[in-house]
């Protein structure tokens, strides 16, 4: 009966949350290490200190007293992205841009120096990031690769790649869908699609449901394209993982359209989600 | 499963541990099984107060013997030493007598012991064998028993008329006499004066009983006794018993038990008799002081050998009032309800608020009751959603944000209790501290979760943890658990036993198969 209930036929060895806590973050990951990758400025700062490439960082405001001098310097960027720290689920990011008057602008909409302030004091009071205080990071805004808009032309896409003590063993592309409001998760009602980790090529597309060749928003075969700067994604992902007192890790990258491969951000608890999206169990990356 | 060697040792010692001493006390106590299995459980006193007479003053008073349905133990008598006590059979009932020699003293004696009994439901067939012979006193008239008076007639055939089944009859009886208004009359009430007045006490009720079953040839008698409940009392009880296919079979047209006696019915006689007699013309006084005792159905609690099984249980914190059993019993079931939500979590692979919080939850229903409870719980949530909604929008910080839907929340539940109390709405004033306490932290974490996780998966969560509440609930409703948790903490061992164990049970979870269905499908290479 026991038997029954627990021998699973899994000739693709994957894992679950169970397997995935004992056997690759517990040993892997020391918990006191965590905040490195939690925390947005300081995962940047460890990034910045090995020199891999990622965006630049423009201010880090963690008094709501130093704002306006802060926000002062930063009149002569075109572009930037303010986030929380600690912020969960992508809330409290504003992307802004300066639109021909010389007037930053927010999805395409004036915004007053009032406005900006205010929302860089929400953050810092740790409004988006379920604590009592968080830390503002302003960076350089990244354009994305024509290569994404070749897929889908809006929304955040990134690259995920799963290393294991400094070696990748599983990639994919998270892409937004209309009808995932720009965002990438899979579970958002974006769509994964799987890296042949080998030759740099994409495979099928997962929307957490069904398979297919191309992206629902567009007819364009996706399944066997060839993905620009793969191989150095792949060393800028082990140069990573090194520089990372984490063993295991789930790195987010993004291809800018002039410098290339850039990291985003750091996971340590990534999701098991990207298996299916390869079609393939974890486990078996290993051997 | 995947574990280490150092693992192996803890394990098969902490087993090894509680199996052998679970199997010690289980041995000890199976051989003095309390084979009983009350429901309740007082200590009664009776307390006399009088002034002696003259001539040599007596009280006599009927008291408890042992029966399928009732335990009595631990008697004990407490008199001066002018008072004599003697017990003597007076048919098939023990009476307790005290003789006084002295003369125009004040005296005070007492007799106290302790019940244990069970409620008893009994099953009437449709109709009943013929009754054997020498029932002749069951059947016949007495002075207060109007057993063939024309009112009692002609009522009784009437009640008849029409049905014909015994049971039947017998249901049409009760219903009668049940429906009489009852009134505490001090004076007697024959079965007569009863129908004629309309009105009645148990006295009166169950002699109009008695007398309708006889007068259509039932046998019938009346019992005497007291019904328990914590308090000092000066009132006895009456009801009536029918002889059905070879059982006695109890009534009690005043509190509606139709061939059913509730667990707390102390039984001290049988026949129409007065519990009390004493001399004439003195000054007497009595209360009953009754006390509720915690019991342990497994437990004789007599028994030299079971002393030595308690001492390594917790029911001593019990039986020193240390701890109330309830709260006792909520505590060790904290483990095991934990390892139930453990079991759901990692190996179901259902998503809850936190691990104790089901448990507390189950707790809090287990008060109020599963329903009503569920109810109010879900209604807590909708109201916190909806008052956090405005404040929301108002851009406050979370934490005074959540203070002021903790605010409110409570406000609505003390007026809710307000209400009940005074209306009279009983689930409305269920809510104790304690369930308000709990279902107010879950209903603010759910509206976190609502933050965090956004709606739809909140109220997964929110689905998947009531699933929690329900097999907590479920495993707490189990009888008797709360003796074996009591008497065998060690249980608590092999929880820790099973939790290592889970805790490194690395194989998918149930909803995993689910999620990787097309991964784990051989079919698709």
């Amino acid at each position: 009966m026991l038997r029954y209930i627990f021998k699973v036929n899994n000739p693709k060895g994957v894992i679950g949350l169970n397997r995935r806590n004992i056997e690759f973050i517990y040993p892997h990951n020391q918990r006191k290490y965590y905040n490195l990758a939690d925390d947005k400025v300081k995962s940047k700062m460890i990034l910045h200190e090995n020199n891999i490439a990622c965006a630049r960082t423009y201010a880090i405001i963690d008094r709501i007293s130093q704002i306006k001098s802060k926000w002062s310097e930063l009149q002569n960027q075109q572009s930037l992205v303010i986030k929380p720290a600690r912020g969960c689920g992508g809330e409290g990011i504003k992307i802004l841009k300066k639109g021909e008057d010389g007037q930053w602008q927010s999805s395409g909409r004036n915004i007053t120096d009032n406005q900006i302030f205010q929302h860089i004091t929400s953050i810092i009071s740790g409004l988006f990031s379920m604590a009592s205080n968080d830390v503002c990071l302003i960076e350089e805004c990244i354009v994305p690769h024509s290569f994404f808009a070749e897929i889908y032309d809006e929304g955040v896409p990134d690259f995920r790649i799963i290393t294991l003590k400094g070696k990748p063993l599983m990639a994919m592309l998270r892409m937004p869908t209309s009808k995932s409001d720009g965002k990438a998760n899979l579970h958002q009602k974006g769509v994964g699609i799987g890296v042949n980790m080998k030759y740099g090529t994409l495979t099928q597309v997962f929307d957490g449901k069904n398979y297919s060749n191309h992206h629902p928003d567009n007819t364009a075969r996706v399944n066997g394209k060839k993905i620009p700067y793969w191989f150095t994604m792949v060393q800028l992902a082990k140069k990573t993982a090194k520089a990372f007192p984490l063993e295991y890790l789930g790195i987010d990258l993004v291809i800018d359209k002039v410098k290339g491969p850039q990291i985003m951000e750091v996971n340590v608890r990534p999701g098991l989600g990207i298996q299916l999206v390869n079609k393939c169990g974890l486990q078996s990356t290993l051997s | 499963m995947n574990v280490p060697k150092q693992f192996k040792f803890i394990l098969v010692g902490l087993c090894l541990l509680a199996v052998a001493s679970i199997v010690y006390k289980t041995n000890l106590l199976s051989k003095n099984r309390n084979s009983f299995g009350a429901d309740e459980s007082y200590l009664i006193t009776y307390r006399y107060f009088f002034k002696t007479d003259t001539a040599k003053t007596f009280i006599k008073t009927y008291l408890p013997k042992n029966n399928p349905r009732q335990q009595i133990s631990g008697q004990k008598s407490v008199m001066p030493n002018t008072v004599h006590f003697s017990t003597s059979a007076d048919g098939p009932n023990i009476k307790g007598n005290w003789i006084c020699e002295a003369q125009n003293t004040y005296e005070s004696v007492s007799y106290s012991f302790l019940f244990k009994g069970k409620g008893q439901v009994f099953g009437l067939p449709e109709n009943f064998k013929p009754h054997p012979e020498g029932m002749e006193t069951y059947l016949s008239a007495t002075e207060n028993i109007q057993v063939f008076a024309s009112p009692i007639d002609t009522l009784a055939k009437s009640l008849r008329e029409g049905i014909d089944s015994d049971k039947g009859t017998i249901q049409s009886l009760f219903n009668y006499v049940h429906a009489i208004p009852s009134a505490p009359i001090i004076t007697l009430t024959d079965a007569v004066s009863a129908l004629e007045r309309n009105e009645a006490s148990c006295n009166g009720k169950s002699r109009l009983f008695v007398a309708l079953a006889r007068n259509l040839g039932y046998p019938a008698r009346i019992k005497g006794g007291i019904i328990l409940t914590e308090s000092n009392k000066r009132t006895s009880h009456a009801w009536a018993e029918l002889f059905v296919n070879g059982v006695w079979v109890p009534f009690d047209a005043l509190n509606g038990h139709f061939a059913y006696l509730p667990a707390n019915y102390l039984e001290l006689h049988e026949g129409d008799a007065f519990l009390i007699a004493h001399s004439p013309g003195i000054q007497f006084d009595y209360s009953y002081e009754i006390r509720k005792q915690e019991s342990l159905p497994l437990l004789n609690e007599e028994a030299k050998e079971v002393e030595k099984v308690t001492a390594f249980s917790l029911w001593g914190l019990v039986r020193n009032k240390s701890i109330s059993k309830k709260n006792l019993f909520l505590l060790l079931m904290l483990p095991l309800g934990g390892l139930a939500v453990a079991l759901l979590r990692n190996i179901v692979g259902i998503r809850t608020f936190g691990v104790f919080l089901p448990v507390l939850i189950a707790f809090s229903l287990l008060e109020t009751g599963f329903t009503v409870g569920l109810a109010l719980f879900l209604f807590l949530i909708l109201f916190v959603g909806l008052i956090s909604h405005p404040f929301d929008s108002m851009g406050l910080l979370h934490t005074p944000k959540l203070v002021i839907s903790l605010t409110l929340m409570v406000l609505v539940m003390t007026l809710g209790n307000y209400f009940g109390v005074s209306f009279g709405i009983t689930w409305l004033s269920s809510l104790t501290l304690f369930p308000t306490i709990i279902l107010t932290i879950s209903a603010e974490r759910f509206s976190k979760l609502i933050v965090e996780d956004g709606f739809q998966k909140a109220t997964g969560t929110l689905l998947q943890t009531l699933l929690a509440v329900g097999v907590c609930f479920l495993l707490f409703s189990i009888k008797g658990l709360d003796a074996i948790l009591i008497l065998f903490p060690e249980l608590l061992l092999l929880v820790i036993t099973a939790s290592m164990l889970l805790g490194r049970y690395i194989g998918l979870r149930w909803t995993e198969l689910l999620r990787f269905q097309p991964l784990l499908n051989s079919k698709l290479a």
